[in-house]
């Protein structure tokens, strides 16, 4: 009887989410008469975006089937070593040691296809605007600064009543690259605060509790008032929760939209390799300082063709009409001389 | 242990029962029997590769295994170990135990003792039907629903019993605490202690009860001196399988409880940790001494559960003894 | 309330009115007390209120009857809050689920899988999981119920020696096993041990490790209540011993054992910590149980519920509502069997 409920299950049940996810409608794109199923890994931060691109392009590429699991950047450089996906996401540059593992300098194309900023999350109802500056923020999250009415962000906000209640600071509990270009961030611009380690792991001796996910951290500064927590923009863009306006080097206080993540990576210098060195000081007064971009890579070349053709033409999509989709999705589409060193490096 | 009411072997001077009956009879005594052990054969192998599977952590952390807190062992050097999860998970426990138990003594108790049949028939079936719902709902409901309007009861003990250690909060936080998850533990286990509490009070006999009520006693009396002494070692072991439900619950601690590596008495602070929910969240993302470290620290959850029951059986035997004066 | 004390013929007794009348005295004292002082707030007035009526209610039986009578009272009291408090507190469990849960359950949610979509998409739907979870249960009770009968006969009724004092003692650990203590048994043995990955049928075979030893317990039960006459009418009739269990004694106790099985089935059915480590999860439809993971409702339940949007935490509690529904069907399925059951 279990059978033959599955069996009925079986045909009335979908994948095709389509309808209610919008798919807009088909265009002429180069590769749109490809044929493959690729398969992707890696870092959560693009996500958001990732399944933005999957989705339209499916409508321009009917042929082209790509899935993308976000896993982590770290698992998804494990993956393509492995090589059991055909790209991987990461929202940091492979180390020395990984592309040796991938088959030295060279083998492996690694090119930025999105940015973002890393958004500090807060819950405070009735304060709107929350100015941090960088000694503060670090304070906040090695857990110095445990009140919401300490003087020092007293200091930063003079116009804002504060409440009195405690700080209950959110970090990542999974290794993420968010948590990794954050705590970057902290030890460049407040060393004497900010004493612990950075990486991937939050580090242990500070404040706060564990979330899992970007998701789960924005979960959790909604669910405790008086929380605070970082994570991409689009997460309490849409959780409703507060921005905080992070102070830049030149001493104003911004938030992270997308132009100003498009002018702190136009300070960020692009290597030999294609890759970007970010720089948490930029000197554009517009410029969100805790920015980075996130990464797209691939084997040079790739045992199938038809795969490595189609996943070159989805990237080169991406790199051009697709950024148009990220100032929507709370991302920031690249700076020009980035997309077009990116663009070289993609085309066939 | 009662001895099985089937007969044994036919005893000599009953009819012969055919031959071929014996073959059959001595063929599905085998099929049993190695059915039997097969499971035993199973479970052991299984435990074997549990083993093995745990080792490589236990061998890297050393006696770390059991005095570290953090835990980060896929980390270079790796540096995990399970003091902060055993003790979340033993706080949480003992304290859900503690508002679950008089909560469902008292709900069964009135229902065998107090209700009309049909009212307490009611009852029970609606208490069995909350024992079967499952944990995730409990954690679903718990984070969004219970955890939330807890917030002014945290904050109400912590203004006022703050004197205490145990409610002291200094971080002036409230929300995900080992308090505010105990209280959920307790609701999950509450049906379990009430509906096998209630069939435990229900095995004592009415001639017990009547013998009390006809000295004069008032029903409260006839509880206190016929009905709770002879279900005592019955109460144990339903407050144990509570026990048990509690330290092995995964998902709604997982859910409720903001996860950190403390260990302290501050029950009212957010954070906290404990051996199932630390499976169940860094499960996704831990490399091979991660997993290895987390199978380790299952096989403590394991040995954890046992000695409870273990100590239990104990106390069981003991008050039986007590109870009834024979050894 | 309660029967009147016998032996108290000389002190009176608090009529029902006057009884009714304390308690109403002492919500009224608190209103007043709301009124005059800074005290504010529904949840306050209603435990304020609650104490002030006991109080008042006691005091006016003190004031009649003797002691014991009161501490009668007061335990009579005591009961009546906790079967209060416990039915307050569970029956919200259901009825707020419920009520969260309708907002996105319809046939859309039953017949789409979560393929492609985001957390914050409005979108997708749990029938890949609720196809995992019947094909989880399903192998598993195909897997945990003959072996479970088979050790249940074996212990009841060849159940002497030292072998049987083992397999009853191990059927007593497993009845404590952790239920993600059983989720890693067969990740260490079958999904890394003997390296077959994630899947629906490694999930089945943890649900299997959890029901075994409930379905033998039962089981055993049952079959120690057939009465000894029947066995012995069967015997006297000729019919070899084995043939008297699988004809008599089992067909007798199968009512009982039926129950047992369904709450087994019931009970693995809303596990969920098993599952992370052995089905793993997966967002699209995957019919094959032996191959890549899966999803199921718990699963997909847990998953949803730990997001910052709207839109998935309404999936969970959808997800969570037609958990519950499924479950209490099987609960009150093996209600009604058990009504029909001949031995209990």
């Amino acid at each position: 009887m279990g059978l033959v409920l599955v069996g009925l299950m079986a045909a009335c049940g979908t994948d095709d989410n389509s309808a209610r996810l919008g798919a807009r409608r088909p265009a002429t794109v180069p590769g749109s008469a490809d044929a493959a199923v690729i398969s992707g890994a890696g870092a959560t931060f693009p996500a958001t975006l990732v399944q933005e691109w999957i989705k339209h392009y499916r409508a321009l590429a009917p042929g082209v089937t790509i899935n993308y699991q976000p896993i982590g950047s770290g698992a998804g450089i494990q993956q393509l070593t492995a090589r059991t996906v055909d790209f991987a996401g990461s929202d940091v540059p492979l180390k020395p040691s990984e592309v040796e593992a991938t088959g030295g300098p060279g083998a492996v194309v690694q090119v930025p296809w999105t940015a973002g900023g890393v958004a500090v999350e807060y819950n405070l109802p009735g304060v709107e605007d929350l100015r941090l500056s960088p000694p503060v923020l670090a304070g906040v999250f090695a857990g110095r600064i445990t009140r919401w009415n300490d003087p020092a962000i007293r200091a930063d906000n003079p116009a804002t009543s504060l409440p009195s209640s405690g700080i209950q600071v959110v970090h990542r509990s999974d290794g993420s690259g968010t948590t990794q270009v954050f705590t970057d961030y902290l030890t460049a611009v407040a060393p004497d605060v900010w004493s612990f380690p950075s990486g991937k792991d939050w580090p242990p001796g500070t404040a706060g509790t564990g979330a899992k996910g970007s998701d789960g951290v924005t979960a959790a500064v909604k669910q405790s008032m008086g929380a605070i927590g970082y994570a991409e923009p689009s997460f309490p863009k849409q959780a409703g929760l507060g921005i905080a306006r992070v102070r830049n080097a030149t001493g104003r206080f911004v938030g992270p939209t997308a132009a100003a993540v498009s002018a702190a990576l136009a300070s960020a210098t692009v290597t030999p390799e294609g890759t970007l060195s970010l720089n948490f000081t930029p000197v554009s007064p517009e410029a969100y300082p805790i920015s980075s971009a996130s990464y797209l890579m691939f084997y040079r070349s790739m045992p199938d063709p038809t795969e490595e053709i189609a996943l070159r033409h989805f990237a080169a999509w991406a790199l051009t009409d697709g950024q148009e989709l990220a100032e929507g999705l709370d991302y920031a589409p690249l700076p020009e001389s980035i997309q077009n060193a990116a663009l070289a490096a993609v085309r066939l | 242990m009662s001895a099985p009411v089937a007969t044994p072997e036919a005893p000599p001077g009953l009819p012969a029962i055919p031959a071929g009956a014996h073959a059959g009879d001595r063929l599905f005594h085998g099929v049993t029997t190695a059915v039997a052990v097969a499971v035993l054969v199973v479970l052991l192998v299984m435990t074997a590769f549990l083993l093995t599977r745990a080792w490589p952590a236990v061998r890297t952390a050393g006696f770390d295994f059991l005095t570290e807190r953090e835990w980060f062992p896929d980390a270079v050097p790796a540096r995990f170990g399970i003091a902060a999860l055993v003790w979340g998970t033993v706080l949480t426990s003992v304290l859900a135990l503690a508002v679950a138990v008089p909560v469902a003594l008292g709900s069964a108790l009135y229902v065998t003792e107090y209700a009309p049949p049909a009212v307490g028939r009611w009852i029970g079936y609606l208490v069995d039907v909350l024992a079967a719902v499952p944990s995730v709902v409990y954690g679903l409901w718990g984070l969004l629903f219970l955890v939330p309007r807890m917030v002014p009861l945290q904050q109400f003990l912590a203004d006022h019993l703050g004197f205490i250690p145990f409610f002291h909060n200094p971080d002036d936080i409230f929300g995900k605490s080992v308090f505010a998850v105990s209280v959920v533990l307790a609701l999950m286990v509450l049906p379990i202690v009430a509906a096998v509490s209630r069939e435990v009070f229900r095995q004592v006999p009415n001639d017990l009860r009547e013998a009390a009520l006809a000295l004069g006693a008032t029903r409260w009396e006839m509880v206190r001196t016929a009905v709770l002494p002879p279900s005592r070692s019955g109460v144990i072991g339903a407050v144990i399988l509570g026990l048990g439900r509690a330290l092995g619950e995964t998902i709604a601690v997982a859910l409720v409880l903001a996860a950190t590596f403390d260990v302290n008495l501050r029950i009212l602070r957010p954070g906290g940790n404990t051996i199932a929910a630390n499976i169940a969240t860094k499960f996704g993302e831990a490399g091979a001494m991660g997993r290895s470290a987390l199978i380790a620290s299952g096989l403590v959850l394991f040995a954890i559960t046992l000695a409870a029951t273990v100590a239990a059986r104990g106390v069981i035997r003991r008050t039986a003894r007590a109870v009834t004066g024979r050894p | 309330m309660s029967s009147p004390p016998i032996g108290m013929l000389r002190s009176g007794r608090l009529s029902a009115p006057r009884a009714v009348a304390a308690a109403g005295a002492g919500v009224a004292l608190t209103a007043v007390a709301f009124w005059l002082t800074p005290m504010q707030g529904r949840a306050d007035f209603l435990v304020v209120a609650y104490l002030a009526a006991t109080a008042a209610y006691l005091l006016a039986a003190a004031r009649l009857e003797g002691r014991r009578s009161v501490v009668d009272r007061l335990a009579a009291v005591m009961m009546v809050t906790t079967v209060g408090t416990c039915l307050l507190a569970l029956g919200s469990v259901l009825v707020y689920t419920a009520v969260r849960g309708v907002k996105a359950l319809d046939w859309y949610f039953l017949t789409h899988s979560m393929n492609g979509v985001g957390p914050r998409d409005d979108a997708g739907g749990a029938y890949h999981s609720i196809v995992g979870t019947l094909e989880q249960v399903l192998l598993a009770t195909l897997m945990a119920v003959p072996s479970g009968l088979l050790v249940a006969v074996y212990l009841a009724e060849y159940g002497r020696g030292r072998l049987a004092t083992l397999v009853r003692a191990v059927v007593d650990v497993m009845v404590g096993i952790p239920s993600i203590v059983a989720g890693l048994f067969i990740y260490a043995f079958w999904v890394l041990g003997l390296d077959r990955g994630f899947s629906g049928f490694a999930a089945a075979m943890a649900l299997a490790i959890l029901m075994l030893p409930i379905v033998v317990r039962s089981a055993e039960e049952m079959i120690k209540l057939v009465p000894a006459a029947l066995r012995e009418a069967a015997y006297a009739l000729g019919i070899p011993r084995w043939r008297a269990i699988l004809r008599v004694v089992l067909p007798t106790a199968s009512a009982g054992i039926t129950t047992g099985v369904m709450l087994a089935v019931a009970r693995v059915t809303g596990e969920t910590a098993p599952l992370l480590l052995t089905a793993f999860g997966f967002d699209s439809i995957q019919n094959d149980p032996f191959s890549g993971p899966q999803s199921s409702l718990p699963l997909f339940v847990f998953g949803q519920a730990s997001s910052a949007f709207s839109n998935a935490v309404d999936r969970a509690w959808a997800g969570a509502l037609t958990l519950i529904v499924v479950v209490l069907l099987l609960t009150v399925a093996a209600r009604l069997v058990t009504r029909r059951n001949r031995l209990a």
